[in-house]
């Protein structure tokens, strides 16, 4: 008789539980079997972000993070972090600076800054690059997705400062 | 159901001269058979007065979107057109994706297709006249039924207001019906819009932020199987022997199975589906483009331009005496490399078959290819075919060929199961179709006033346009045998190397610029690798050949990039105003040291692009630190989008004109990922600005026209920066 090796961890603040390949890796547990499909598939080797998702809050690439490894871990999906009826305040950003276009990036990309505000919540230009350099957005949208992450930064008065300094000159 | 789909067809029917109740001068149903029902859903005691609106009961208005949202903001942009001329705000509406119906095609295409940068420009007049036929009827049936006289009413924001009391589209909803108007409303004049031209948001932006926009790949139906396919390294190479012995004892896998493309593997989950094809063994057959190695392309492309035994395209003036009159000439070749879209969403599609009816579900570019191929592929009739259109996850030309659509619908026929089909980023980076390769060469002379006399353009590669036909006629005449749709995509091969240049190879190489005397020659050379519609198309390559021998002109006149493309653009004025903005913003520009400007202008799909790119060289790496835009499309019916569009433009041409370029080794593509294959990130993402004039005129093209210029900006910066001359993308210091 087989070992039962069913793997426990949280989703969205949910207990869950799977019996998949421990080496099935996490983005195709959270969307196939338990139907979240907000997370997306991009590359399948770590190198897009479309797929990223936290793991004890920290940005990760779940498309090479086997099951295995999250045992007994919180994992939030971008279902998690804000609905449409209860937007994040990076949610509300990306609207407000209308940053998405096609849109299918955006999931990840929200992920990776919203841990990014957790972990510095007065981001430099330079830590945001940083923090999001593992994100493809093949529509462009990087300049509006940096302005869209220091609207909410605790710099924000401060950008905005600079904004219309600049606008100005 | 079945009373709603009669009457649906009755208004379809009279849609063929009137547009569903409406007048509109674009003719909706052009087959004398009865058109397909409405794709639309079925609500109780909805009013669908044609296939764009549906007012409901409580007073939603419902708009479907005939175009693909593949991130250009079409959605918002047509719901804008229509919102304004019907009084509803977009961002109000409750829009759709529309399924394929006669009633959807660009009417710029004939044929159900979003591309060419065409959307806004084909719909403009046909969505406002949509809006303002449907709130003539609206205002009719109020008046009718308030008993007072049409005029005494007016509209906000889908209410009518009489006086001081404010009705509900809905509340007419049933009079309307009854209605026909035998001539269309007026349309508003431009100084009286309140949504074109406004900042407004997206209509998709909360969806795509929250995860909860669905893309084809989050489609999951009951039962449904997940495929799969291992694809030849050269392309349409057949398999020869499969062995699947190691694959088929791997968890979850129930069929694996031979299709036109490879072999596929089916599981019960798209993991399961990957790991198990890796395991299948396959003996691919021999291709002649096995003898195709990476320097093949170029020493072809060049023995063909040497030989100048070509296609003679535009041919003005005596090219060869204006040569020989001219002070000055200049001649230099450019080369632009083989490159794959890549959009974020690789290609997949859903197709589930039962009986003789089928579900299609995908994000597509040409809706009208899927009833034909999926029909063909099944062998059911083609009006029993339901297409579910889905936001794109990426366009740029790539979703324009539905080879993934026949793919899903011979796995779903053959295993009887609901597939999802889905390509890895490995497929999508070698398996095209492609960017094709350029080689151009341009001679140019001009007097010693720097008034240029003669351009002789040619360009040497493979078509565009062949192939993407070849992928789309099985699609649109599923009547065709398989013999019948070979041996016209042949003679359409055939057609574009001898006797007719294909107007996506050299489009954009010689308009520009006012040159009397003007030589534009084509060498179709094929290696028979796939090839389609890429981001701007033939500008994507055509404008660094052109816009860097401009460069190279002005700078032996000494006169300066601005005035001597001031000088020689004044039969496009257009052109030369925009070309004169951006000299403006140029000259007061003040780069620090170490930065320098790179000047580019292009027209593509009737809209005018100047940019100045501002570059710096250190250790041999080009950075691209801002750009400015200067743009002429017309009226900006959402300037924010329009904004959008060019950083998207820009950005997409950026990571082509640093990294893009595939590389063939005995006719496979070396590159396989996003490590080997790599794009712009947001730490090399230059601050872009966008300057739109506004010249008053119907709009013009914006998903492209922001692409061209950034090649040849950046290079001509790179000039100035080093003093080479990069006349090979993508650009790399010597």
């Amino acid at each position: 008789m087989e070992i039962s090796r069913m793997i426990n961890f949280t989703l969205n603040g949910q207990a869950a539980q799977t019996d998949a390949d421990p080496s099935t890796p996490l983005l195709w547990v959270v969307r196939d079997h338990f139907k979240l499909k907000g997370s997306k598939f991009g590359c399948g080797a770590g190198l897009c972000g479309a797929c990223t998702m936290h793991v004890d809050g920290a940005a990760m690439k779940t498309c090479v993070t086997p099951i295995a490894a999250i045992a007994d871990k919180a994992i939030t999906t971008i279902e998690g972090l804000g609905t449409p009826e209860d937007l994040h305040p990076l949610q509300a950003a990306w609207h407000e600076h209308a940053v998405p276009q096609c849109g299918y990036c955006q999931s990840g990309q929200i992920m990776a800054a919203a841990a990014l505000l957790d972990a510095n919540p007065n981001p430099s230009s330079d830590e945001i690059d940083a923090a999001m350099s593992g994100n493809i957005c093949r529509c462009g949208c990087y300049p509006r997705i940096k302005r869209a992450i220091q609207s909410v930064s605790e710099n924000a008065l401060a950008y905005d400062a600079m904004a219309k300094t600049e606008d100005g000159a | 159901m079945n009373t709603v789909n009669v009457s649906r067809r009755r208004l379809l029917q009279a849609s063929a001269v009137t547009g569903g109740g409406l007048v509109v001068g674009f003719a909706f149903t052009g087959c004398s058979s009865a058109p397909a029902p409405l794709p639309v859903a079925s609500t109780e005691g909805a009013w669908t007065p044609n296939a764009f609106l549906q007012v409901l009961p409580d007073n939603t208005i419902r708009f479907y979107t005939a175009r693909s949202e593949m991130g250009q903001g079409v959605t918002t942009g047509l719901a804008t057109l229509v919102g304004e001329e019907l009084d509803v705000n977009p961002l109000d509406m409750d829009i759709r994706l529309a399924g394929a119906h006669e009633d959807y095609v660009n009417p710029l295409f004939g044929m159900q297709g979003t591309g060419g940068s065409t959307s806004i420009r084909a719909h403009y007049t046909q969505l406002r006249q949509v809006g303002a036929n449907t709130r003539a009827l609206i205002l009719e049936a109020a008046a009718k039924d308030l008993g007072v006289p049409t005029s005494a009413l007016t509209t906000d924001n889908g209410n009518v207001v009489a006086g001081e009391t404010r009705h509900p589209y809905a509340d007419f909803i049933n009079t309307a019906q009854e209605l026909q108007i035998d001539a269309d409303a007026p349309l508003k004049p431009t100084s009286q819009f309140q949504y074109i031209g406004q900042e407004t948001r997206r209509v998709d932006a909360i969806a795509k932020a929250t995860g909860t926009a669905q893309f084809g790949i989050d489609i999951d139906v009951p039962g449904m199987h997940y495929a799969v396919v291992v694809r030849p390294p050269v392309a349409r190479a057949k398999a020869q022997s499969v062995d699947v012995a190691n694959a088929k004892s791997m968890p979850g896998v129930t069929d694996i199975l031979e299709v036109h493309s490879g072999v596929a593997v089916v599981a019960e989950s798209f993991w399961q589906a990957k790991q198990a094809a890796a395991k299948v063994e396959v003996q691919w057959e021999s291709m002649p483009l096995e003898a195709v190695d990476n320097d093949t392309l170029r020493r072809d492309y060049a023995a063909a331009l040497e030989g100048g035994d070509g296609v003679e395209g535009p041919n003005e003036g005596d090219i060869e005496a204006a040569m020989d009159a001219a002070d000055v000439t200049h001649e230099a070749e450019y080369w632009a490399p083989l490159l794959s879209h890549s959009p974020m969403e690789p290609m997949n599609a859903v197709v589930r078959i039962e009986g003789d009816e089928a579900d299609v579900w995908t994000g597509i570019q040409f809706p009208s290819a899927v009833p034909g191929l999926v029909s063909r592929v099944a062998d059911i009739p083609a009006e029993n075919v339901r297409f579910h259109q889905t936001y794109l996850g990426g366009g740029f030309g790539r979703r324009g060929s539905p080879s993934y659509v026949a793919e899903a619908a011979e796995i779903a026929k053959e295993t009887g199961k609901p597939i999802q089909l889905v390509w890895t980023r490995e497929d999508d980076i070698q398996q095209g179709p492609f960017r094709p390769a350029s080689l151009m060469r341009i001679k140019a002379g001009m007097d010693n006033d720097g008034n240029l006399l003669a351009w002789d353009a040619a360009r040497a590669g493979a078509d565009i346009s062949p192939d993407t036909f070849r992928g789309l006629l099985p699609a649109l005449y599923p009547w065709m045998g398989d013999g019948m749709v070979e041996g016209v995509a042949n003679l359409s091969e055939w057609y574009f190397e001898k006797f007719a240049t294909d107007e996506s190879s050299t489009e954009g190489l010689f308009e520009d610029y006012d040159h009397p005397n003007t030589r534009v020659t084509h060498m179709t050379v094929d290696h028979e690798l796939p090839m389609t519609f890429w981001r701007s198309v033939g500008h994507s390559y055509t404008a660094f050949a052109k816009e860097s021998m401009i460069d190279e002109m002005a700078e032996a006149t000494g006169m300066g990039e601005v005035a001597f493309r001031l000088q020689n653009t004044q039969n496009s004025p257009r052109l030369n105003n925009v070309i004169r903005v951006a000299g403006e913003h140029m000259a007061k520009m003040n780069p620090p040291e170490g930065h320098y400007l790179g000047f580019a202008a292009h027209n593509s799909f009737y809209t005018d692009v100047a940019e100045i790119a501002e570059v710096s060289v250190e250790n041999g790496k080009i950075r691209v630190h801002k750009v400015t835009c200067v743009l002429d499309c017309g009226q900006a019916v959402n300037p924010d989008i329009v904004r959008a569009q060019i950083e998207g433009g820009v950005v997409y041409g950026l990571t082509a004109a640093l990294y893009g370029g595939l590389n063939l080794e005995r006719g496979a593509i070396k590159e396989s990922n996003f490590h080997d294959y790599p794009m712009l990130r947001m730490n090399e993402s230059p601050e872009i600005e966008v300057v739109i004039i506004d010249s008053g005129t119907n709009p013009t093209g914006v998903g492209e026209p922001g692409l061209p210029p950034i090649a040849p900006a950046v290079a001509n910066a790179v000039y100035k920066a080093t003093g080479q001359r990069l006349r090979s993308l993508p650009l790399q210091l010597a």
